[in-house]
């Protein structure tokens, strides 16, 4: 592999990471939120998040990114590919999300809620102040798999044309006729990139440990 | 005009509460008041509705019926019906204190941050200000070498004891105790006692429900005994303890080791 390889296969590498970090951090807040409007039960708006994830749960990445691409024009929009690409994997990642927040939720020790409320919080700044990091704890396992979940699936959004870190090595070996050095790379950055989220876990679980009473 | 004038007296006025789960009646026109600087015990036998009762105070329960000030102040709904939006019941509540049989301390929290939580983002206290209150409190629970430990390292007797500093933190009109001791090993039921029989002697305004009797006789200035919802005696502790007008307090007695002196 020369240095021309090396240089596209960072830029893959790049094109993973940026777009896969937008969808997660959007994905994350969109799916608390989500959770926390499904806490209302809001006659209606509740049944449509509820089609919405069970849709987006069963739709496949590459159908979900062809549609959105494809679809944009005729609803008026002018999507650029990384957009588009981007709102595949919110889409699928949000659905996901919502319910492992969902369940933090339910799991949540409705004593130390009532302690909350009993010292004179308002339910948000329950909510804000011993909910959330506590639900941020437990969720983190949960949500960091989601999260390699969309890093390995990412390479579905090459389906509408954005070079990404596997579509990359396709290019690569198309000229040098070799294929398996760039995959053999491309695998290497994977790993790295998960591995920054496994490490990420642990910190989480180091600190789980103080929330079993 | 008179009821008025008590309630703005009393730390809690109960009238006419009554509350069902269902279609159990679990608690009957109950009317309660207790002073200033006063500690009145409720007693009863399992599921008679004590904790139901404490609960209705600070609005961790919704009652169906009746009326309760804390301070003077009503509490959950206004007097036209209209139900209190939940920042000013937060308010009200803030004016209560309540220390749960579970605990229920923050695990996230260390001992300190358990304690200055509410004063700072109920108060809008300094940190520096509530850390001061909160060394004090914690001195006075005799915590104070344990500021920077987690909940899951304490044990019940520790754990209740930094709860009880919780709840003083955010200086209540009243203190609210549901059976303090009842999840403790026996061994460690006296250092939170202690700490409660302390707080009393200083004055506190508590309402308290608890299973030990011979507690309930040396702090109380009141003790109510509560019978399928229904308060059917109530009398100052001695009277109380020595002469019950009731078969039903006394069978009671009989069979709670029951002091025969203070
Ligand atoms: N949330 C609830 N839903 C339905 N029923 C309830 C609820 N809370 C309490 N009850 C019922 O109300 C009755 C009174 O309960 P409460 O907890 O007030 O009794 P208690 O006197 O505190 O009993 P204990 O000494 O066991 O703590 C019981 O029959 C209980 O089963
Ligand atoms: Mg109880």
């Amino acid at each position: 592999m020369n240095a021309s390889a090396w240089n596209m296969l960072l830029e893959g590498a790049w094109t993973t990471v940026w777009i896969s970090a937008v969808s997660i951090a959007i994905g994350v807040v969109a799916g608390l939120v989500i959770a926390l409007i499904r806490l209302a039960r809001i006659p209606i708006i509740d049944q449509l998040l509820v089609l919405y994830v069970s849709v987006a749960r069963a739709t496949p990445l590459v159908t979900l990114a062809l549609f959105i691409f494809l679809s944009a024009p005729d609803l008026g929009l002018d999507l650029n590919r990384s957009v588009a690409g981007i709102l595949a994997l919110t889409l699928n990642t949000t659905a996901f999300n919502a319910e492992i927040w969902r369940s933090a939720f339910r799991n949540f020790s409705r004593e130390q809620s009532e302690a909350a409320m009993a010292t004179g919080m308002t339910p948000w700044v329950t909510f804000r102040r011993i909910m959330l990091p506590q639900m941020v704890i437990t969720s983190l396992p949960g949500l960091v798999n989601e999260m390699s979940f969309l890093i390995k699936g990412s390479p579905a959004i090459a389906v509408i044309g954005i070079v990404d870190l596997t579509r990359v090595t396709n290019r690569i070996s198309a000229v040098t006729y070799e294929p398996l050095p760039p995959i053999l790379v491309a695998g290497a950055l994977y790993m790295a990139i998960i591995g920054c989220l496994v490490w990420l876990q642990r910190l989480a679980e180091r600190r789980a440990n103080r929330l079993a009473m | 005009m008179s009821e008025a004038n008590t309630s703005e007296t009393a730390a809690v006025s109960i009238r006419h509460l009554s509350k069902s789960f269902d279609d159990v009646e679990v608690l009957r026109d109950v009317e309660l008041e207790v002073k200033t600087g006063e500690v009145v015990t409720i007693i009863g036998s399992s599921g008679s509705g004590k904790s139901t009762l404490l609960r209705c105070i600070n609005w961790l329960e919704k009652p169906d019926r009746g009326s309760i000030h804390i301070a003077g102040q009503r509490i959950g709904v206004h007097d036209d019906g209209r139900p209190m939006p939940v920042r000013e019941l937060a308010k009200v509540r803030a004016q209560t204190g309540m220390v749960f049989q579970g605990f229920n301390l923050w695990p996230h929290l260390n001992v300190l941050h358990n304690v200055t939580e509410a004063p700072i983002h109920v108060q809008g206290k300094s940190k520096r200000e509530a850390e001061e209150l909160a060394t004090a409190l914690l001195e006075k629970v005799g915590m104070s070498q344990k500021h920077d430990s987690y909940p899951n390292t304490l044990s019940g007797g520790q754990k209740q004891r930094v709860a009880i500093a919780r709840a003083l933190a955010m200086q209540p009109a009243v203190m609210l105790f549901d059976e303090p001791t009842s999840a403790l090993d026996p061994e460690l039921v006296g250092e939170v006692l202690a700490v409660i029989k302390d707080l009393s002697a200083e004055g506190y305004t508590m309402v308290m429900v608890t299973h030990e009797m011979a507690f309930a006789r040396a702090v109380s200035d009141q003790v109510v005994f509560l019978e399928k919802g229904l308060i059917i005696e109530r009398a100052d502790p001695e009277t109380f303890f020595t002469t019950p007008k009731t078969d039903r307090v006394r069978k009671f007695l009989e069979n709670h080791d029951t002091p025969s002196s203070a």
